[in-house]
């Protein structure tokens, strides 16, 4: 019988010193070296995957995380929307439309007790609603078309605090206050135009339903991110590069739905999805001090495409060895629409449009002076893992 | 239709009560059973034939055997009793179980799912049935006879006598008239043909030894049985049965070429195998869990992984490479899936598009690495776990029984074991500590200094064999000594038992008690010595010993038959 498939051993000195890179999981160890060597077993070619205890003095530590959540961070408080949340049931949600379509109130009554009938006194309500937006005289579909929606008006959050990011240097009338920073003039819109809705409403250890329920959906399917870091001593303060990146494979979870650790996985070649940023250490928080774009394939469920400018980023490794904290920037608000607007979200979708098109306080058009993004910040969480890196990626192939 | 259905089926059942049995009444007539036997001497002085008994196949070989006869898609659609591991071999057990009342209806299910996929359904009675009768309404008894000796003669490792054939043929006269329809008919006869002890038990029939005056041996087909559950784990195929009609088996250079045969055949992995899935207990594999609140990285998809990752392990050293036995315990080489690795925490990546099947990828661990041999693995180590915690004791303990055929007794009935069960205990926050209190007990002190010692230095691996370096937030302390040879961690006590005599001998030891079929008797001893003796000059190779055990003569030699145990054994059995 013969060996009919790739090994992964131990590399030689020489190759040792032929590596071209180091991926280690998050656990605090010595630097692990990943080589590339082909080889050749009898009848398949092979692959190896190569890990030693020492690694040449000028190596940097590295350790590569898969991110086990990802979401917007909505952290609601008691009070933050004083006019009450906008309305989450249907029922109430088109009463209020009926109103902004220019309906009297005692005929929004009428019309209301037709739809509690049901039959043609509901259909009646449901050709409104599908015929209120209208471009040159015609109906259109509402949900792609909010534009020829009229505003519904929907109520913002007024609270204080907000996790997040002071992305623009200044505090103004709009800017929350992070409440474990303490930092003023953070910007969140996002969460200014959307956490009066239900679906949005969160906390920092209870997440909102919508960021909750994409995540669930996405997790075991689409590709997972990775986040590799770099540093002379990543236990110690100091100068880091952090790199985040798409997988080739999605993330993996334990029995109980928690992520599980020191998987492998293979980092995406297609460049859309690769970022790096240079950052700093300081108490044991890492931050990124330089703030470039940043852009990672997503999905059609939360956005195509993440884009973000002037990209903010601080993050914690907790005592189990994990990462905890947040990513932010400016982000266009408009993909967020039409994300939100095929999925199922309770309320009115068109007014989120306007919502956040109101609340929108970056990158102005230059013609129309609109501001085209909006600032967010997302909650990030991550766990060891082994990450196999681009340059490697073909190596990986035993086929 | 229902009800000419069930009719024939009643039948059926009646007709394998009373017409087989009358029919393995005669067969039993020179049936060797459970009978001390002191005849005879074989090539090795002082020989004495261990007792030759009736064994229930396994699980497996049931699996196996209808895998043979009828390919891999047949699906069995029922469950097996579970089977009785006596002396630590499943393959010792099975001459000591029967069949429940229970267990003969989850027979009866199997054989009419597998009868009704191999000869109702079109497509595959197309490629398996030899021949098309007349009338697919009508019986043809010349078709079914056709199909049923050849059946037959795989399924009850022997060519069906004539009454035996005229009898299933008959049943099929008779049901395929009554349900106008012959594959049905034919249905009926290979479901009760698959119900039959002859397929159920493997039996084996001694005659005089021409070789030995007074001596007796199995005849050709047992000892065609007995090789190729030996070596394949399976039923006699079809050269090996034209070997033992031809008479060619009973022949020093017939029995020669057939070893040869059988052993460079990729059959002989399964056997392996099937020996070392008996011999590590991994038909224990089936019930174990974990607390999911504490691993919950532990599935079922982890068992599996596990187990296969080690017999990968075996077969690729053993048999591949023809490796030492011995290094087993020792080896930096394995196999890992992806999900695999992340308990090991190596980096293991998938090899496929996102979502795909992951497979099985060669990897092996850093020359320093504690991590070595299949003590280290996670079929030895979780296996030999309770559901929350590691155990050192439960490690050692199978460390002495499983691999060098120790016995270690069980704890008094007073024992008190909170303290060692307690993982959050403020004081003793390593297992070690945890023990060393334990032990201070005077009864109990004695037996877990011939298991701990070996199971602390695989306290690198947790509850559910995951690595770990720390406990409670203490640096463990996997220091050990096995029989006087102190090491510093798991790689250390792999080398330990490397070098240990017990284990090859160990090995001989099950070897021949799974080819058996029964405990190694004290008529053996000088014949597993010799085996033993064998097995070193080899230098410890699997296959070396395999061969000289399926080529020795006493193999093949039995203790004198019994006429009127052999009917009362065959009842029993039935009943």
């Amino acid at each position: 019988m013969k060996r009919a498939t790739s090994i992964i051993r131990v590399q030689t000195p020489e190759e040792v010193l032929m590596q071209k890179t180091i991926i280690e999981p998050g656990a605090r160890q010595s630097v692990a070296a990943v080589s590339a060597t082909r080889l050749v077993k009898s009848l398949g070619l092979g692959v190896s995957l190569v890990m030693v205890g020492v690694a040449p003095a000028a190596a940097l530590e590295t350790r590569s995380y898969v991110v086990s959540y990802f979401a917007q961070q909505f952290s609601n408080e008691d009070g933050d929307c004083p006019g009450g949340i906008n309305p989450e049931d249907e029922r109430g949600q088109t009463a209020v439309i009926l109103r902004t379509l220019g309906y009297s109130a005692s005929q929004v009554a009428t019309l209301m007790a037709g739809w509690d009938k049901g039959g043609e006194g509901k259909s009646k309500v449901n050709d409104i609603l599908a015929r209120r937006a209208v471009i040159d005289g015609q109906p259109v579909n509402p949900m792609t078309h909010p534009e020829a929606v009229p505003d519904p008006g929907l109520k913002f959050v007024s609270s204080k605090h907000a996790f997040g990011f002071n992305l623009d240097g200044k505090d103004g009338p709009d800017g929350f206050i992070d409440p474990h920073t303490g930092e003023a003039g953070v910007d969140h819109q996002l969460f200014r135009a959307l956490g009066c809705n239900q679906n949005f409403r969160g906390s920092w250890t209870s997440p909102s339903a919508y960021g909750e329920w994409v995540w669930v959906q996405l997790r075991d399917s689409q590709p997972a991110w990775l986040l590799t870091l770099k540093g002379e001593d990543l236990s110690k303060d100091g100068a880091v590069t952090v790199r985040i990146e798409r997988a080739l494979e999605h993330l993996r979870s334990n029995l109980n739905g928690t992520p599980r650790r020191h998987m492998t996985y293979r980092a995406d070649p297609d460049p859309r999805s690769i970022n790096e940023f240079r950052g700093v250490i300081k108490d044991g928080v890492l931050t990124i001090t330089e703030h470039k774009p940043f852009s990672i394939l997503w999905n059609g469920l939360s956005a195509p495409v993440l884009n973000l400018k002037n990209t903010h980023l601080r993050i914690r490794v907790e005592p189990d060895g994990s990462l905890d904290g947040l990513l932010g920037g400016y982000q266009p608000w408009r993909e967020l629409y039409f994300a939100f607007s095929h999925n199922g979200i309770v309320g009115d979708r068109p007014g989120l449009w306007h919502a956040m098109k109101k609340a929108a306080d970056a990158d102005p058009d230059p013609q129309t002076g609109q501001n085209l993004s909006i600032s967010a910040s997302y909650r990030i969480s991550a766990v060891p893992a082994f990450v196999v890196p681009v340059d490697h990626a073909d190596t990986f192939s035993a086929r | 239709m229902q009800t000419a259905m069930k009719s024939p089926k009643t039948r059926r059942f009646r007709w394998i009560a009373t017409g087989v049995l009358a029919t393995l009444g005669v067969a039993a007539a020179g049936v060797a059973l459970n009978v001390a036997g002191v005849f005879g001497s074989g090539s090795v002085k002082g020989y004495t034939p261990p007792e030759a008994s009736i064994a229930r196949i396994t699980a497996d070989q049931y699996r196996t055997i209808i895998t043979d006869a009828f390919g891999p898609a047949i699906d069995l659609g029922g469950r097996f009793e579970p089977d009785l591991r006596i002396d630590g071999l499943l393959s010792v057990g099975a001459s000591s179980v029967s069949v429940t009342a229970a267990g003969m209806e989850q027979y009866d299910t199997m054989a009419d799912a597998i009868a009704e996929q191999v000869v109702v359904n079109m497509a595959n009675r197309q490629v398996m049935l030899p021949c098309e009768p007349a009338s697919a309404n009508a019986p043809d008894d010349a078709c079914a006879a056709e199909f049923l000796a050849a059946a037959g003669e795989l399924l009850h490792r022997r060519p069906l006598s004539k009454d035996e054939l005229d009898a299933y043929v008959a049943a099929v006269r008779h049901a395929a008239t009554a349900l106008d329809d012959f594959y049905a008919g034919l249905s009926m006869s290979l479901s009760a043909m698959l119900s039959s002890p002859h397929f159920l038990f493997r039996v084996p029939v001694v005659e005089p030894d021409p070789d030995r005056k007074g001596g007796y041996r199995l005849d050709a087909w047992s000892k065609a049985s007995r090789l190729s559950f030996f070596l394949w784990n399976s039923a006699p195929d079809r050269r090996l049965l034209e070997a033992a009609g031809n008479g060619e088996l009973h022949t020093r250079r017939g029995l020669a070429r057939q070893v040869e045969r059988m052993m460079a055949s990729p059959r002989i992995e399964g056997g392996v195998r099937a020996f070392f899935s008996d011999m590590l207990q991994f038909d224990k594999m089936e019930s174990l869990s974990k607390d999911g609140t504490i691993f919950p990285q532990f599935s079922r998809r982890e068992v599996q992984d596990a187990q296969e990752q080690t017999l990968r392990t075996l077969v690729d050293l053993l048999l591949t490479r023809e490796g030492d036995y011995r290094d087993i315990f020792t080896t930096k080489e394995t196999f890992l899936t992806p999900s695999l690795a992340a308990i090991y925490r190596v980096p293991v990546a998938h090899d496929g598009p996102n979502g795909g099947v992951e497979e099985w990828v060669p990897f092996e661990f850093p020359a320093d690495d504690p991590r070595a041999g299949v003590l280290t693995h996670v079929s030895f180590t979780a296996l030999h776990s309770p559901a929350g915690r590691s155990s050192p004791t439960d490690r050692g303990k199978a460390l002495r029984e499983i691999m060098m055929c120790q016995n270690v007794p069980p704890p008094p009935p007073d024992v008190e074991f909170n303290l060692v069960q307690d993982t959050d205990d403020p004081t003793h926050k390593t297992v070690r500590e945890r023990l060393l209190a334990h032990a201070t007990v005077p009864s109990c002190a004695g037996c877990h200094k011939i298991m701990d010692p070996m199971g602390l230095a695989l306290e690198n691996f947790d509850g559910a064999g995951e690595y770990r370096v720390n406990e409670n937030g203490v640096p463990i302390d996997t220091t050990g000594e096995l029989d006087g040879v102190q090491f510093a961690n798991p790689a250390g006590l792999g080398e330990a038992v490397r070098n240990n005599p017990a284990i090859p001998q160990c090995l001989v030891q099950r070897l021949t008690a799974y080819a058996f079929g029964n405990t190694p008797s004290s008529g053996q001893k000088a014949f597993i010595r010799e085996l033993q003796n064998h097995f070193e000059r080899s230098g410890y190779r699997l296959p070396a010993v395999m061969k000289k055990l399926a080529l020795s003569p006493e193999f093949y030699q039995a203790a004198p038959p019994s006429a009127h145990a052999a009917s009362a054994t065959v009842t029993a059995a039935l009943n």
